[in-house]
């Protein structure tokens, strides 16, 4: 027994794990921490590239510059309503969808097939639809206008800041489902049936079993879902980018094409962009460590 | 599924109201599936019709069979690189799925097992990784690239792409190994003299592979994808991938070529549909437990 557990505390520091762990750690540090660290170390410089440029420290200049920015205060607006409205509604959809799809017994794998297919649907090709069926001669401005006949002119979906956000927010949402059903539906086939059989012995119809059973038996799904969507909706930049190209005029602009406009379109403004990367990082960091600690807080109560 | 039907409420083995709630589920369904699909349906549609016709106006949702053309898929076909872009895409895919499942195993694996100074500090520092956009960091990874080579060079999307990916690959692989492999089948291997790479290929590998193949299922779809990082590096048309030699046909016929654009966007899924189709039997299962445990 004593040779087992001597055994036992031995294999725990086995240097053989270095073996399996030094490769990857060198790999993620090359390519992820270290551009971390020197963007960090940039956002304080006004950095330049090219053969013996000097940097000059400017302290938190590039912060202010970033800060007092009309168009990057616009973009963060932009990505924060993009990320309110998406999140929520593509995690309701795709639970509602998950919990139709769960409870029925043919047809179930084909049906999410088809919901899942938006989300392998790469972004620019989805991206490209949207931008043919909302354009001013588009199959939804026929509709509206031809067919249906509410509106007299066609609507010039990506010509207005809002307009085109609200086009970029049905993209996500749509394109969204499909992610949050599979997720939602691995977990609710680990609920145990064993409470669905006591609830509906206490006479639970199937509403009150979804919020008193199915919501809390999930609640871990759900946080994790939420993390991942909202990490997801600030790193949007493909949408935006073929939709738009953050157009007219930078008023449909999201944090990072904003970030990519200053680092390739306006030269020499390094700096800025690298303190525009932390500020959004230190965003994105600061939500998702809130909501680990709300949630996190409801769980206890 | 078996487990679908394991894991079925109970009021829907209530025989009375099955039939009713049963046709709203159908029915609910359906109408979604609707929604989620037209638009799909409709780019394949506008793929099948003669060019011109895709940017006149009043647009036309349903096209009759005799109209039906495959014009616009001979054009990509025969015109410029599309073969290229299509395999240069494929070989990206395939790369970074085979060096991110690698890693992030061999990660998952030391962090779901073994006791080591500064783990913790390790594993966090991995998990908040991915937190950051990706494309957040593009001026340094542009250095970088500079500085080993890799503009212009696919291996430069395919060794950023896979360390992008390794961390969240590497939660939920860590989250499968706690959750669903036993600990007694190290010990086993461990008995019978085996070592640590025994039981990664023996025991790891095999049992982890339902989450293996979820996050590969996700990785491949990355380089079909990703605009921005390829865009900056990939400069020159052969050497292009599908997501950056799309928009740029894009961007070079005016914006209005739709029947041309959406027979290389058409073309371009079917490697992702393939990969998902094989893979789809591990995806739940797979993505399961690092989800659950959140």
């Amino acid at each position: 027994m004593i040779s087992i557990v001597k055994k036992k505390s031995t294999r725990k520091t086995d240097w053989r794990v270095y073996i399996l762990l030094i490769p990857g750690l060198l790999f993620v540090a090359t390519f992820t921490f270290y551009p971390i660290v020197k963007m960090l170390v940039m956002s304080f410089f006004n950095w330049r590239i090219g053969y013996q440029q000097v940097s000059d420290f400017v302290g938190l200049a590039n912060y202010k510059d970033v800060l007092s920015d009309q168009i990057a205060r616009r973009a963060l607006m932009n990505t924060v309503a993009y990320a309110v409205v998406t999140v929520p509604l593509q995690m309701i959809f795709g639970l509602f969808v998950a919990v139709l799809i769960n409870g029925i017994k043919k047809f179930s794998i084909s049906f999410r097939l088809a919901y899942y297919l938006p989300v392998i649907t790469s972004w620019v090709v989805v991206a490209l639809l949207f931008r043919y069926i909302f354009n001013n001669q588009g199959l939804l401005n026929y509709f509206l206008t031809d067919v249906l006949k509410v509106v007299n002119e066609p609507i010039g979906w990506l010509s207005t800041r809002w307009s085109a956000i609200f086009v970029a927010m049905l993209l996500g949402i749509w394109k969204g489902i499909g992610w949050n059903m599979v997720i939602f539906l691995a977990a609710l086939q680990s609920v145990p049936k064993e409470y669905y059989e006591a609830a509906s012995l206490d006479g639970l119809n199937n509403r009150q079993q979804f919020f008193y059973i199915t919501l809390p038996s999930i609640r871990g799904t759900i946080l994790f879902a939420l993390v991942m969507l909202s990490i997801g909706a600030f790193n949007t930049y493909t949408p935006i980018a073929v939709l738009t190209g953050g157009n007219p005029a930078h008023q449909t602009e999201v944090v990072l094409t904003w970030m990519y406009f200053q680092t390739f379109n306006a030269m020499g403004k390094m700096g800025y962009s690298a303190a525009l990367s932390i500020i959004i990082a230190a965003v994105i960091m600061l939500v998702t460590v809130l909501m680990f600690i709300t949630l996190s807080r409801k769980k206890e109560d | 599924m078996g487990g679908e039907e394991r894991n079925m409420p109970v009021y829907l083995k209530n025989k009375h109201k099955i039939s009713l709630s049963m046709s709203i589920r159908y029915l609910l369904l359906t109408a979604g599936l609707f929604i989620t699909v037209m638009p799909m349906f409709y780019m394949l549609i506008s793929s099948l019709r003669d060019n011109k016709s895709t940017f006149s106006y009043p647009p036309k949702l349903f096209t009759s069979l005799d109209k039906m053309t495959f014009e616009n898929f001979g054009y990509i076909l025969n015109n410029g690189n599309f073969y290229r872009y299509f395999t240069n895409t494929l070989f990206v895919a395939f790369m970074t799925v085979l060096i991110s499942a690698v890693i992030s195993s061999l990660l998952a694996y030391s962090f779901a097992r073994f006791r080591f100074p500064g783990k913790n500090i390790l594993y966090s520092m991995i998990i908040s990784v991915m937190v950051i956009p990706g494309l957040a960091m593009i001026i340094p990874q542009f250095e970088m690239a500079v500085k080993f080579n890799l503009v212009d060079n696919l291996w430069g999307v395919i060794l950023f792409y896979s360390a992008w990916v390794t961390p969240f690959s590497t939660f939920l692989l860590k989250g499968y190994i706690e959750d669903n492999i036993p600990k007694e089948l190290d010990e086993a291997i461990y008995m019978d003299g085996g070592s640590v790479f025994t039981v990664y290929r023996h025991v790891m590998i095999p049992m982890a592979s339902p989450a293996i193949a979820a996050v590969s299922i996700l990785n491949f779809l990355f380089p079909f994808e990703e605009l921005g990082w390829s865009q900056t590096i990939l400069k020159s048309d052969e050497i292009r991938t599908l997501p950056v030699a799309i928009t740029m046909f894009f961007q070079a016929h005016n914006r209005t070529d739709w029947g041309y654009v959406f027979a290389m966007t058409g073309l371009s899924m079917i490697p992702v549909i393939i990969f998902y189709l094989l893979l789809q039997k591990y995806f739940i299962s797979g993505l399961s437990s690092g989800s659950i445990k959140g």
